[in-house]
């Protein structure tokens, strides 16, 4: 097997909703290779999006460990976690979550600014025409489409290159013709830069262009096998 | 780091404009009025620097109640290169007109060379000595005005007729006391003398006003001249000291000022947190999603810290330019307190200071809103529908160093450590009062019937809108009403104090100067014309020359005196003393017990108020000597009385037993009280009967006295009204946080059916309950602060008038249902579909 990108080891994620503890991951493990692309796939509630978050270092799990790109993901402090995103992983989201107030550009920008990268906004610039959206770059995410403003998202997300890209239901809000597009961009990035990929999604024809599908259930991995 | 902070913080504010703009309003109201205030009081101390001088008459004063000793003259006489000018100053009356209407006036006597300094400007322009030539007299327009007089006609003063050749515009040295008590009138030293005004008795003031030249040190010469004049009667001054009344009083006023100016820069504080809070309440998403791209919370608490300094830095300078701008608008207010031009003299320093805290106060109230920044978790970008209350911390401890913070500031602004922690105590207590208003609004909100129709429950329930804004409307809001409402309050408590219709008691008039041989005359004249006897007190003039047998030279008057030049004076002053065989009704004793009538026998007693013992050092057993025409009268103190002198009766600090002043030349003061309508007509008769009798109209003093106080209730309240401005951008800026809210509820209720009237009946509610609550809790704070300045701090009886508690509420109530249509009227006209489509 090639090197790991991400280890995951007997995962727990409890959460407490209305005066009652809900467990969400229930004992994950798995090994994701670099330069991999693996669907995570499972009915609504079965903890997906979740494992994505845990992996991204957004919350700190109940049990268990993660390990990305030999980094103890669990071990680290605030400001170590910001910088560990920053430089290990992009991250794309279903609902896009670019800035309002920052237009195209600006928002791509950002990690790079976070960064100290140099000239950042030419920069950011490059990365969206890589996206096939030089033409909109200095307009508001208001004034993009829902396709557009994913590929802001994923320009952002690739910005500084990172070894890792996380992207939850990254077709969700999208049509199936948008979301045909928006999923070529991301395995042609990945296959570029040799990037690993791990997607959510519940859509089957997208999980069967990725190398490999984990299904999860009930908060367990149901199977882990090759697609 | 602080280079992308800058960056972000430059972008990040375009989705904040409309809560930087409230951060910028509070700053900018609150800035202003601190260096509305310090500018006024640099003005104030620049322009009695430059006009120290002109204010005091020369470079050296002498003053006293007598002509001055032979040895003041002699000192005086030594002095090299000295310009010397000698001036007499009495209260007198002054009669003319066609009606023969009489006028209580300042007569003033100058001799040649005055003034040495400033400008006397007369109308005509021409030198004083000519136009005083020949019994000429310059007055002022006002006696003009109330006599009826013009230029030319004669005017009688004492035994002699005058000629007014002309009207006095501006006098350089008119005394520094803030009331007058009547116009002045100039006339020559040979027509003071022919006026028969200076007798045994009178009350003359006697200035010699020295200019020095260039090269000689007042404060040497007033020392040297101190040394060798003993008598400590004779007041000695320099320049650079002159007017400590004057001056005390504008320091005081400025410092009141200060607090009031603070309290609006507080109540911008509220602003300040509530704008930034919504700001960042609104930044969730993104600061999830920054955090989630790596952004340290460090690199996200600096950038909003940088954007809202920025803007406060901003803020701070457009406030300090407003608070130099409104500049004429107080020196006009205080035109009549200030006896020369005011100098407009901002200080570097004093604005620094402004909008340094200014920026002090946005950073502390900028600090909870940003804690919880660092409290948003990077997983809320997964799950955006949680709600805040799982992750927000929380926030009670994080306000601690906050309010050290503001009272740190507050102390520093209030120079003094007791004025500053009254102010925080008071500051404190009334927000916790005015925060647990607006909760108890909330509760009982929640508990009042909603049976009274839709508008009705739907303003109530709007009451207890998420985001507390009704806490901060009707704190804010409560705070501006309260020091409006309370300086209206205290205006009526002193103007009722000084309402002479109040005091059943008092005179009408004080008659003074009654000569032996008038007294009988006098007492029927006032019958026939009043209809009621007067009441005759006999009165004899001694100062104080002795203590316990020390004699009170210089030295030893500088050494006793405790409480600075106010003490002083109770040892240098004219007394006038009365004699009588049983304490006069409304005195109290207060120690010892009045004299019996062997003891009285025996030898001179004395009852000392309680005011002048205690400056002077005196208590039962003492032995004071007074000096009365040359006879040294030694009396022994047997008692110490209490004096109201509210009464505004004929009151005396020190009454001697019957005998004591046997041979004395005594003059008569008597008082009357008669009707408003009849007090022209008495006043006239007795002046053309006796013109050297001055009658002292008590009404009209204290009108006088009530015009300096309303002069300055206009100033307070030109600074409180930043205050007020600062309370509605919170209650704008609440109202615009609430904004998405209230434009969906009003969808919402049209797409069921509601008319537009009805969601704007229901907003009318929501906002007239908020002005209700905010006028009510305001008016009671006003209430309980008027009551304890009134009590400590100017020590007048309490009353209360609930009319400006009244109109506060009401004013409060309809500035809030005006402020809050203007923000909100917008809402009503909006489609309701596209509103819902964008849910």
């Amino acid at each position: 097997m090639a090197l790991v990108m991400i280890r995951v080891r007997d995962l727990v994620m409890r959460l407490a909703s209305g005066g009652r503890t809900v467990t969400i991951l229930d004992g994950v493990s798995l090994d994701v290779a670099a330069g991999e692309v693996v669907a995570v796939m499972g009915p609504s509630g079965s903890g997906k999006s979740t494992l994505l978050g845990l992996i991204a270092g957004l919350d700190t799990p109940s049990a268990g460990s993660i390990t990305v790109g030999g980094i103890e993901v669990t071990g680290l402090g605030e400001t170590a976690l910001a910088r560990f995103r920053r430089r290990t992983l992009g991250f794309v989201f279903q609902s896009y979550h670019l800035i309002p107030t920052l237009t195209a550009v600006e928002n791509v920008a950002v990690p790079l600014e976070l960064a100290g990268a140099s000239r950042p906004l030419a920069a950011a610039r490059s990365r969206l025409a890589e996206v096939g959206l030089a033409e909109r770059a200095d307009h508001y995410p208001a004034q993009l489409s829902g396709g557009e403003q994913q590929r802001v998202a994923i320009a952002r997300a690739v910005a500084l290159a990172p070894p890792l890209l996380l992207a939850d239901e990254p077709t969700g809000n999208l049509d199936s013709a948008t979301g045909a597009q928006i999923v070529d961009l991301l395995l042609g990035l990945n296959r570029e830069r040799g990037s690993t990929l791990v997607l959510v999604t519940h859509d089957v024809t997208l999980a069967s262009r990725a190398g490999r599908a984990i299904a999860l259930r009930d908060g367990r991995v149901v199977n882990g096998q090759a697609a | 780091m602080n280079r992308v902070a800058m960056r972000l913080a430059w972008r990040q504010a375009r989705g904040g404009r409309r809560h930087l703009a409230a951060v910028f309003a509070c700053v900018a109201l609150g800035v202003g009025a601190l260096v509305a205030v310090g500018t006024l009081g640099a003005g104030l101390a620049a322009t009695l620097a430059r006009e120290a001088k002109a204010l005091l008459g020369g470079d050296v004063e002498l003053r006293a109640a007598r002509p001055l000793p032979a040895e003041a003259d002699a000192a005086v006489a030594e002095l090299a290169a000295a310009r010397v000018v000698r001036v007499r100053e009495l209260v007198g009356m002054a009669r003319g007109g066609a009606r023969g209407d009489s006028l209580l006036v300042e007569l003033k006597a100058p001799g040649p060379g005055y003034p040495l300094y400033g400008r006397l400007a007369t109308a005509p322009a021409a030198p004083l000595a000519s136009l005083l030539a020949d019994d000429g007299a310059v007055v002022q327009r006002e006696l003009l005005d109330r006599l009826g007089l013009a230029v030319g006609d004669r005017l009688v003063v004492g035994a002699v007729t005058l000629t007014i050749r002309g009207v006095v515009e501006a006098e350089p040295d008119r005394t520094a006391s803030l009331v007058t008590l009547g116009p002045r009138v100039f006339v020559s030293p040979e027509a003071l003398d022919h006026s028969g005004l200076i007798t045994l008795g009178s009350r003359v003031r006697y200035r010699v006003l020295v200019g020095l030249p260039p090269e000689a040190g007042a404060g040497e010469i007033r020392a040297s001249l101190a040394r060798a004049v003993t008598d400590p009667g004779v007041r000695i001054a320099a320049y650079d000291e002159a007017q400590p009344g004057l001056r005390r009083f504008f320091t005081q006023l400025t410092s009141y000022l200060g607090l009031v100016g603070l309290a609006s820069l507080l109540v911008g504080g509220i602003g300040v947190a509530a704008s930034v809070s919504a700001f960042v309440a609104r930044q969730v998403p993104t600061i999830a999603a920054l955090k989630a791209l790596g952004a340290e919370t460090r690199t996200l608490i600096v950038t909003y810290v940088i954007q809202t300094q920025v803007v406060a830095l901003g803020a701070g300078l457009v406030g300090a330019a407003l608070g130099v701008a409104i500049q004429p608008l107080l020196g006009a207010a205080l035109a009549g307190l200030v006896p020369f031009a005011l100098e407009l003299h901002p200080e570097p320093w004093m604005l620094a200071r402004a909008i340094v805290m200014g920026l002090g106060v946005t950073l502390l109230c900028t600090w909870a809103p940003l804690a919880s920044v660092r409290a948003v978790p990077a997983w809320l970008i997964l799950r955006m529908d949680v709600e805040p209350a799982v992750w927000r911390p929380r926030a009670r401890w994080t306000l601690v160093p906050v309010a050290l913070g503001l009272a740190a500031l507050a102390l520093w602004q209030a120079g003094s450590l007791k004025t500053g922690a009254i102010f925080v105590g008071a500051t404190a207590a009334a927000l916790l009062g005015l925060l647990g208003l607006a909760r108890g609004l909330a509760l009982v909100a929640r508990r009042l019937p909603r049976r009274r129709g839709l508008a009705w429950r739907h303003g109530l329930t709007a009451l207890q809108r998420p985001g507390g804004h009704a806490p901060r409307v009707v704190v804010a809001l409560g705070m501006a009403v309260m020091l409006l409402v309370a300086i209206a309050l205290l205006q009526g408590v002193l103007g009722r104090q000084i309402d002479h219709e109040q005091h059943r008691q008092a005179p009408s008039f004080f008659f003074l100067d009654v000569q032996p041989d008038q007294r009988e005359p006098f007492a029927r004249l006032v019958e026939r014309t009043a209809g009621i006897p007067p009441v005759l007190t006999p009165v004899v003039r001694g100062r104080l020359v002795a203590i316990d047998g020390e004699r009170l030279t210089r030295a030893v008057v500088d050494r006793r005196k405790a409480r600075g030049e106010e003490g002083a004076w109770y040892f240098t002053r004219e007394y006038v003393l009365t004699w009588t065989d049983a304490p006069p009704a409304g005195n109290v004793l207060t120690h010892g017990r009045w004299w019996t009538a062997a003891e009285a026998a025996a030898g001179p007693r004395a009852s000392v108020e309680e005011a002048a013992a205690r400056h002077l050092g005196v208590d039962v057993g003492s032995r004071m000597t007074f000096d009365v025409q040359g006879v040294a009268v030694e009396t022994e103190v047997t008692s110490i009385r209490r004096v109201d002198w509210q009464s505004l009766t004929t009151n005396f600090f020190v009454i001697l037993s019957a005998g004591a002043l046997d041979g004395a030349p005594a003059t008569w003061v008597a008082t009357a009280r008669v009707p408003p309508s009849a007090e022209a007509a008495l006043q006239n008769a007795v002046v053309a009967a006796f013109p050297n009798v001055t009658a002292v109209p008590v009404r009209d003093v204290l009108e006088r006295v009530g015009a300096v106080l309303s002069d300055i209730a206009v100033a307070v309240r030109l600074v409180a009204l930043f205050t007020l401005g600062t309370g509605l951008v919170v209650m704008i800026g609440a109202l615009a946080a609430t904004r998405s809210q209230r434009l969906y509820e009003s969808v919402v209720l049209r797409t069921l059916g509601a008319t537009r009237s009805v969601v704007a009946r229901a907003f009318a509610v929501e906002y007239g309950l908020l002005g209700a609550a905010a006028g009510a809790g305001g008016g009671l704070l006003a209430t309980v602060l008027a009551w304890v300045v009134a009590r400590w701090v100017l020590e007048a009886p309490w009353t209360f008038d609930a009319a400006p508690v009244v109109v506060g509420v009401g004013a409060t109530v309809a500035l809030a249902l005006a402020v809050g249509f203007l923000t909100t009227f917008r809402l009503l006209g909006q489609k309701p579909l596209p509103v819902l489509r964008r849910d």
